[in-house]
């Protein structure tokens, strides 16, 4: 599953950035690994079936919890 | 700035605009906890739509061809502009994925149960990549093949259903107390009607500004007409059902079965659900990467779609623990978070806007 979604990331990263590299858009370049570097670590740690925090959930919690609703 | 080169018709932008409401008002019922009280909560909840929506759009008629992320930098300065730009894109970036979690939660308990639902979301999410690489201006187009074809769906489901209709479902009219009745308006307009808030994204690129919104106004108004049916619809059909169901609408098509030929129908609601959510996400997608370009003044949103994608689908598949807590957030956590979104942020803009005069008179366009 980890090497199905290596593969995937590898051919995002493939199909954007020679392009990129080709026009000169660093900043593009830069930001694109950036978000893509969260999305691939993210994506490893739900394959491992690590949890995340549910993030709705939380701030259901918190809304409820402070207006008594 | 200018990330995105298309124009769009108002004639178009009304369309997208019922496109965007349904989204998963199809297969949602808003509304909720008035019970067959519902359809009156949903006619209030437009109201107060439409009154966020005359906040918003007197906004982006006063800043014509500026989103709300180079507005907010006029009104706050660059770094406070910035900030609050920031809140605003993680609304549309949440919601986005709240929708593609709606998306997965209906499907993989209704139609595809083996299907996994990363793949589900991949599918859509690759859809919607494609539709908001290529802009604003296809996704309009596409917005006037799918809506009307979709309203055609609904208005069908519902003439197929007057057989299983009983009025007596829907009395007595204004049976709830007026507290939770209210509160379940204030619902329906939170979601779905001024989630329209994230046209803000949008409307810089309407061809007849001035016009924007009479044509905001239109779409919300058709959309709120054909929801209120909907939800009458549905208590009608359904009774107390209609209630305690996640999913009233798909529940009601199940009934509808002319001569034994007819039957089977529900499946209409998902592929409503496909088309409209497909609408909805596109949006919110691409009021998502063209703010963030916009705010790391990138020069094209395009390199940035397929990662934030990607992190869309993760927030999807990690949003909620599971469809009962969606419905939780929904109903009670949700019509409170998306106040400052929805209300806060274009109302304190508009407000300061006309404070300080900005932009000075005879100068729509700064």
């Amino acid at each position: 599953m980890i090497s199905l979604l290596l593969i995937g990331f590898v051919m995002v990263a493939l199909w954007q950035i020679p392009s990129l590299v080709r026009t000169g858009w660093w900043k593009e370049i830069i930001v694109f690994m950036v978000l893509w570097s969260a999305g691939l670590i993210l994506s490893v740690i739900v394959s491992m079936g690590i949890k995340l925090p549910p993030i709705s959930t939380i701030i259901n919690k918190s809304i409820t919890g402070m207006f008594g609703i | 700035m200018f990330l995105e080169k298309g124009k769009i018709s108002n004639f178009q932008l009304s369309v997208l605009i019922v496109g965007f409401v349904f989204g998963s008002s199809v297969i949602i019922s808003p509304g909720g906890g008035a019970g067959h009280d519902g359809w009156i909560a949903v006619a209030i909840g437009l109201m107060e739509g439409l009154l966020i929506a005359w906040i918003f759009t007197a906004l982006a008629k006063q800043f014509k061809d500026k989103t709300i992320i180079e507005i907010n930098s006029l009104i706050y300065g660059k770094i406070l502009g910035k900030c609050i730009s920031v809140l605003f894109i993680w609304y549309l970036f949440h919601l986005g994925a709240l929708v593609l979690t709606n998306y997965m939660h209906f499907f993989n308990l209704q139609i595809y149960p083996a299907t996994p639902k990363t793949v589900e979301l991949l599918l859509l999410m690759l859809v919607c990549a494609s539709t908001v690489g290529r802009g604003i201006e296809v996704l309009a187009r596409l917005s006037i093949i799918l809506v009307p074809l979709t309203t055609l769906l609904i208005i069908s489901d519902t003439f197929l259903l007057i057989p299983h209709i009983d009025l007596s479902n829907l009395m007595p009219i204004l049976d709830v107390p007026i507290g939770k009745l209210l509160l379940a308006s204030h619902g329906a307009a939170s979601f779905p009607f001024a989630e329209t808030a994230a046209f803000l994204m949008v409307l810089a690129f309407v061809d007849k500004p001035e016009k924007g919104p009479s044509a905001v106004f239109r779409g919300l108004l058709i959309a709120g007409f054909i929801l209120i049916i909907v939800v009458a619809r549905n208590a009608a059909v359904l009774g107390q059902m209609a209630e305690i169901t996640i999913y009233p609408t798909y529940l009601a098509a199940q009934v509808i079965d002319i001569g034994d030929i007819l039957t089977r129908l529900e499946v209409v609601v998902g592929i409503n659900l496909i088309t409209m959510g497909f609408i909805k996400i596109s949006v919110l997608f691409y009021g998502t990467v063209l703010g963030l370009a916009q705010i790391l003044n990138l020069r094209s949103y395009r390199p940035i779609i397929l990662p934030v994608g990607i992190l869309m689908v993760i927030l999807a598949l990690t949003n909620v623990g599971n469809t009962l807590e969606m419905f939780e957030f929904a109903t009670k956590g949700y019509p409170v978070y998306a106040v400052p979104f929805q209300i806060g942020i274009p109302l304190l803009t508009l407000g300061i806007a006309k404070l300080r005069k900005i932009p000075p008179k005879g100068e729509g366009n700064i």
